[in-house]
């Protein structure tokens, strides 16, 4: 039974529900360090350790031309393109995708030259992106103007993917991005973008709900019933 | 005087609360024209609210169990949110893992590091989040948490010897005056701390 005494570090990165063990379930809130850095080596991704992101797409910008035939005098064009993706492969199948619409260049007979994955600075300052756009519908293709705010462009992308899936039901592979810029604040569009670009702006918190710090103590099974509302001093009652 | 805490008086009470905290009409979050009509809304009460200079705590994530201030509002899900001296580097976090304070900094929105670095040291913002209530909580929780085996039973001792002082302070005051049909009187179940020794005090830092 010694090894169950032992905190042991956990071979593989399991989700905290297949850990099945008695050991983890049992813990109580104080931590031992070696568990608490564990646990932030485990949420920690690619990003800086505190960073909370959407993020689902990338950018990245590719170049490419044209194999050159032998006997051509001039040199193939080269063409630049910037691009939303989740990774290189998905980019680099975009990038040809639109080479042979725009351009007659197929990927068999082309060659990409670059791909540089386009990493912003972290977030200081909230932006608005307004993103045009062109998607497929069921019925038909459609031209949309979406505004954003987000503190890096990767950010307000991942919100309109997200955005366009819940509203119109459209999927990545059927959006196109046919611009993208920062909007200053006096060309904001949309009301409800323009509304929290206000200083002023405020509101209460409500339906609040107290959860576990870390999802590490999320319990299975609990003694108690479900607390469903968390009483805070919000009111002046 | 006597207070008497029946039902009427707490109907009172509420309804007194709700008077005082009716405040000049303002527009909220989602603009009013966009929806055609004037849409009106009195703070309804709270306190509260998520705006830039509001101090708020971690209560999820990395950070958790941090105290940061709202920099600026994303959307009505997310903040930008910055702690200098308070360990918190400035990042984007999403307002299901924050808990608000009652403190408010005056800060403009998208205030830089440096600038609410300084602020929060004029306003001595962690010696006040200190001497909150919910902090001295919070740091007596992490002190019971804390406690070794031979401590727990230092306070199980001493919570019995309490319990026995109480006990025995109202069989006192029981003896002494008789209970009346139709008064309630707010019994003290707190003893008097002045009267009794320093074993009181749990946290024996």
């Amino acid at each position: 039974f010694f090894f169950l005494m032992i905190r042991r570090p956990p071979r593989s990165t399991q989700g905290v529900s297949s850990a099945a063990s008695d050991v983890y379930k049992r813990q109580v809130s104080t931590q031992s360090t070696w568990d608490f850095q564990w646990c932030q080596r485990r949420s920690m991704g690619k990003e800086s350790k505190s960073q909370f992101s959407l993020k689902k797409v990338k950018q990245y910008i590719l170049v490419g031309r044209a194999k050159p035939v032998a006997g051509q005098k001039e040199e193939p064009k080269v063409y630049r393109m910037r691009v939303f993706a989740p990774n290189t492969v998905i980019a680099k199948s975009k990038f040809w995708t639109l080479m042979r619409k725009q351009k007659k260049i197929k990927h068999t007979g082309g060659e990409l030259i670059a791909i540089h994955e386009v990493i912003e600075n972290p977030s200081k300052s909230v932006k608005v992106y307004g993103i045009v756009l062109r998607y497929q519908s069921r019925t038909g293709y459609h031209n949309m103007y979406k505004e954003y705010r987000d503190t890096n462009i990767c950010g307000a992308m991942s919100q309109m993917y997200m955005d366009m899936a819940g509203r119109h039901r459209a999927r990545e592979e059927t959006i196109h991005i046919v611009r993208t810029c920062v909007v200053p604040e006096s060309k904001i569009k949309r009301a409800e973008t323009k509304s929290f670009t206000n200083g002023n702006v405020k509101f209460p918190l409500l339906n609040r709900i107290s959860r576990p710090p870390i999802k590490k103590f999320k319990a299975f099974a609990r003694a108690k019933r479900p607390t469903l509302f968390l009483q805070q001093n919000n009111s002046d009652s | 005087l006597f207070f008497f805490f029946n039902d009427t008086a707490t109907t009172e009470i509420y309804t007194r609360s709700i008077v005082g905290s009716v405040r000049c009409v303002q527009e909220t979050g989602i603009n009013a024209e966009y929806m055609g009509i004037k849409y009106i809304r009195d703070y309804m009460g709270f306190k509260r609210f998520v705006q830039a200079g509001r101090v708020a705590y971690i209560n999820y994530g990395v950070d958790h169990g941090k105290v940061c201030v709202i920099v600026e509002v994303i959307n009505s899900t997310r903040v930008l949110v910055d702690g200098p001296t308070l360990g918190v580097p400035r990042q984007v976090i999403s307002l299901r893992r924050l808990a608000l304070t009652d403190h408010l900094l005056k800060v403009a929105k998208g205030i830089h590091t440096k600038s609410l670095e300084a602020i929060i040291k004029k306003e001595d913002l962690v010696k006040k989040i200190g001497e909150s209530s919910w902090a001295k909580k919070l740091a007596a929780q992490k002190r019971r948490a804390e406690l070794n085996d031979f401590e727990r039973f230092q306070v199980m001792m001493l919570k019995r010897q309490k319990a026995y002082l109480v006990n025995k302070d109202v069989a006192q005051t029981h003896a002494k005056k008789p209970k009346k049909a139709g008064k309630k009187e707010a019994k003290p179940k707190e003893a008097k701390s002045s009267q009794y020794p320093d074993i009181f005090h749990f946290t024996q830092n």
